[in-house]
């Protein structure tokens, strides 16, 4: 019996680490926060940036790493460029996507292709936080640690709800912007994406936004 | 083939589902009354037929085929299947007019045993597979895709490609003049056949064929150490096809 209940207190008392992650505590007062995290949209009129993309499946030992470089420009251009594991290019701008595969470039808009449009509407609600004020579609919860904000958002929409379990964001408090985003699947399979080298608020020449 | 539809609608039985259509739209125009003359062409026609029937069916019919005992598939030099590597692709599936593109992850966790995942670029998996002794347990899919005539395609293609096949015959046989040296895996009506270029020792084709046409082919190329660094995979009777190129 003792060890039994041994058992089930290290099950539970792990899951409770689990749950706060690295020293992370729940928020007590969410609406300062949340007037804090306005400042995302006015601190990211334009990000440049860095990112190592992690891929977890449960079945392999090692993750697959992906690298590039990231462009955001208010209000709605946006650049993924992927330099490994191979050069791969996403360009959202206003209604359109272009993507540039090796050497062939594609084009698309976002209204005929729901699933772009929706990638598109998760990276820039993302960053401009207002995708945490939508609660139509996520409920969330707001942890903070000395340095970051942890934003869990639990999507509530059926579709969404199929393809991710939660999405964690952390917010640097030093100049409220996202340092990492966190995509777990119903499998706990995830992506993370960490955001590295990041410049707010420099001129992005308008060319980036373009694949011609 | 298609020139005796002409003159026999009974030749539809011969003619596989998928090619059909085809043959309905010849017929169409063809209502001609039966005279004597006609019969008579129309013999001619179905033997012409029976010809280019039988010199394609068997496409390898000539050749010297040597039954070998089921064993020897293990001996096919043929190493993907094999590969204790996790083998990443960079993969565009082209169906109908539908693009999905991404990483396909083959992972063989066991003696036939292997997962095969596709994410997008972002990370997004599109699905999740095991493949285990030739049949595919789904462990994620994404609904649009998620439908048994779908799964059952990815069984057939993940079957050939990794060599999943249990034969009830396995030959070999040698054509000199294409320098090529095929094992031929025979399971009810299906042929799958394993083309091995002699010059390069390496499998560079693969298909499936039933009678006289090709179901799925694949095309093996730019090899690295033993994996095929570039696959390309094509159905004939839907319009699917797979393009991986070796990354890991």
């Amino acid at each position: 019996m003792r060890i039994l209940s041994t058992i089930i207190n290290l099950l539970v008392f792990t899951g409770i680490i689990y749950a706060q992650e690295d020293g992370f505590k729940q928020v007590q007062d969410i609406s300062k926060t949340k007037t804090e995290l306005v400042k995302l949209s006015e601190n990211a009129k334009s990000i440049q940036s860095k990112f190592v993309q992690e891929k977890r499946l449960s079945f392999l030992s090692e993750n697959i790493i992906s690298k590039g470089e990231f462009f955001f420009k208010s209000p709605n251009q946006l650049r993924w460029e992927y330099s490994e594991p191979f050069s791969y290019i996403i360009v959202f701008n206003n209604k359109n996507i272009y993507i540039k595969d090796e050497e062939k470039i594609s084009t698309f808009d976002t209204e005929s292709n729901k699933m772009f449009s929706e990638i598109n509407n998760m990276m820039i609600g993302t960053i401009q936080g207002n995708l945490f004020t939508d609660s139509d579609r996520f409920d969330v919860k707001y942890f903070e640690n000395a340095s970051q904000y942890l934003l869990e958002l639990d999507p509530k929409l059926p579709e969404m709800k199929s393809m991710l379990k939660i999405i964690k964001i952390y917010i640097d408090k030093s100049d409220i912007s996202v340092a990492k985003i966190k995509m777990i699947e119903s499998s706990d399979d995830y992506t993370s994406i960490d955001f590295k080298d990041r410049k707010l608020n420099q001129t992005i020449d308008d060319d980036k936004f373009n694949l011609q | 083939m298609m020139i005796n539809l002409i003159f026999n609608k009974t030749f539809l039985e011969f003619i596989p589902p998928w090619r059909r259509g085809l043959g309905r739209s010849i017929i169409k125009f063809n209502t001609s009354p039966q005279s004597s003359l006609f019969k008579r062409w129309r013999i001619l026609f179905l033997l012409i037929g029976i010809f280019i029937l039988t010199s394609c069916s068997a496409p390898y019919k000539n050749l010297t085929k040597t039954e070998l005992p089921n064993s020897e598939i293990k001996n096919i030099p043929y190493a993907l299947p094999y590969s204790e590597k996790t083998l990443i692709y960079k993969t565009d599936i082209n169906f109908y007019k539908n693009n999905i593109s991404g990483l396909l992850i083959i992972k063989k966790t066991d003696e036939n045993i292997y997962r095969i995942a596709l994410t997008t670029q972002f990370g997004l998996k599109i699905f999740d597979f095991e493949l285990n002794q030739g049949t595919l347990n789904v462990k994620y899919c994404i609904e649009s895709l998620n439908k048994k005539v779908i799964i059952n395609t990815f069984q057939d293609d993940f079957n050939l490609l990794l060599m999943q096949i249990i034969p009830e015959k396995i030959y070999s046989i040698e054509d000199s003049k294409q320098n090529q040296k095929i094992w031929q895996l025979k399971n009810g009506k299906l042929n799958f056949n394993y083309i091995l270029n002699v010059e390069s020792e390496k499998i560079e084709n693969i298909n499936i064929s039933k009678r006289n046409s090709k179901k799925i082919s694949v095309g093996l190329h730019e090899y690295k150490a033993n994996i095929p660094g570039n696959i390309s995979l094509e159905h004939h009777t839907i319009k699917l096809n797979m393009n991986l190129k070796l990354i890991q």
